[in-house]
């Protein structure tokens, strides 16, 4: 028994040691020391789309939205909505990068599907990033930043890291909290491939349910 | 040579554990088996979406005789019949899934890992909850080739058991607490535990679990040694002076 407790002693020393240097050599390698999830935290939620049985949710807590907005607001961030970005979106400063939009999912689920025109900024890899958008950060009047909504904080954690690390006021940064799923689901413009592709999907089928959603 | 194995106090109930063991094993396989028999299109998704193979041809032989191997091992395992050969298939099995799981975790998105481990609230400090997400997926790895070649393999099936058993727990509890929060049965709670399988259904992933902690068990016994580069990493000689891996003698054992 001995003997098999200092070999698996020895096969965990040597196993992290290589752990550790795969991680390091791989390409897509985490930085041991980076804060990636900046901000205050937030209690797990269980995961999107499971239901919520009636009455029981606690009394004392709100709706999910409003605990998100409490949350962005303890971390100087605004809660847009879905009226809200669509007005900025539809907004005429848009076009000059007065209003900006940023997808702060990862590079696969942006290039299926963005909102048009919207940068991407990956904050697990921001230096393949930044170059781009810092400066149109700097020039922007209003930056929203999204991801894919529902449990999804990368676009919280986005902000707070692009804002703290370049220096943006925070009268400036908005989080869409409905993500690329409401946006998609309200039947509004998508944009496939690269920012500017020009590739638009309109998502016909989710566009009457997103009528709907408004027309309530 | 010291072996508890063959000392007639200790054997009986170490034996009838075994046997036990053996049985609920063998039962877990056949119950896996089945079920994947009985969702037969479910199963060729999983082989098409989570394995990757996107050969027509091959998914659907992977569908149609992987469920009944599994049933077939199972039946082995519960009857007996030609142990050493499974305990070296376990071995194999064992291996290779720990290498898919870990280097699922580990590329080409390791951060999907880091996002679910944060969830567990198990670590507040990004330096661990970082090392967690950058180590253990390639810790995985290694624990897996190690099994795969044979090299080291009880300390390297002693390490998964040390593994499986917090893991296998911080995954209940966070079923338990979803399912309270939701209000659905417990065995309808399905998500991604971060496993390296995506979304799962709990109770199918207990099973699992289960499944992989008996078989490292198994392994830790001195099972599974044929076919091995090295089964143990140190080496020593008994009293009659014959060279040997390790203290006891697998034969003697389950």
């Amino acid at each position: 028994m001995k003997a098999v407790l200092l070999e698996a002693l020895l096969v965990a020393a040597l196993g992290a040691a290589l752990a550790f240097a795969a991680n390091a050599l791989s390409p897509h390698g985490l930085e041991l020391t980076k804060n990636y999830f900046p901000g205050t935290q937030r209690a797990s939620p269980p995961p999107a789309g499971l239901p919520q049985p009636p009455g029981v949710a606690n009394p004392q807590t709100n709706s999910p939205l409003e605990l998100l907005a409490t949350r962005l607001r303890e971390n100087g961030l605004q809660l847009a909505d879905s009226n809200q970005v669509t007005h900025m979106y539809r907004d005429p400063r848009r076009e000059q990068d007065g209003v900006i939009f940023i997808d702060a999912r990862d590079e696969e689920h942006y290039r299926a599907a963005h909102i048009p025109g919207a940068y991407h900024f990956d904050r697990f890899h921001p230096e393949n990033y930044l170059t781009n958008v810092v400066s149109v950060c700097l020039t922007a009047e209003q930056i929203v930043f999204y991801c894919n909504g529902g449990d999804c904080d990368d676009s919280e954690h986005a902000a707070i890291m692009l804002r703290d690390s370049i220096g943006i006021p925070k009268e400036k940064v908005f989080v869409y909290g409905g993500g690329i799923t409401e946006w998609a689901t309200n039947g509004l413009p998508i944009e496939a491939g690269a920012r500017n592709s020009g590739q638009l999907t309109n998502l016909g089928s989710s566009a009457a349910s997103g009528k709907a959603t408004e027309a309530k | 040579m010291t072996n508890v194995i063959q000392s007639p106090a200790k054997r009986p109930p170490l034996a009838v554990a075994a046997l036990l063991a053996r049985w609920v094993l063998g039962g877990l396989f056949i119950y896996l088996g089945l079920s994947k028999v009985l969702h037969g299109p479910e199963f060729l998704t999983f082989v098409r979406q989570q394995l990757k193979v996107t050969s027509p041809f091959l998914s659907g032989l992977i569908a149609t005789t992987g469920p009944w191997l599994e049933v077939l091992y199972g039946l082995l395992l519960v009857t007996g019949i030609a142990r050493d050969a499974a305990a070296v298939v376990a071995r194999w099995w064992l291996g290779a899934v720990f290498i898919y799981m870990g280097m699922n975790k580990a590329l080409p998105h390791p951060e999907a890992f880091l996002k679910l481990v944060r969830q567990y609230d198990i670590v507040s400090s990004p330096v661990w909850l970082n090392s967690i997400g950058a180590a253990l997926p390639w810790f995985e790895v290694y624990c897996g080739v190690l099994l795969l070649v044979g090299l080291g393999v009880r300390g390297a099936a002693l390490n998964l058991v040390a593994m499986l058993m917090p893991f296998t727990l911080v995954v209940l509890k966070r079923a338990l607490a979803i399912a309270a929060a939701s209000g659905i049965p417990f065995c309808t709670v399905k998500f991604d535990c971060g496993c390296g399988a995506g979304e799962v259904l709990i109770c199918h992933k207990l099973v699992e679990n289960s499944v992989l902690l008996l078989l490292s068990a198994w392994l830790l016994t001195g099972r599974g040694r044929q076919l091995c580069l090295r089964f143990s990493l140190s080496r020593r000689k008994d009293q009659t002076g014959k060279q040997t891996h390790g203290q006891s003698d697998p034969a003697t054992v389950a």
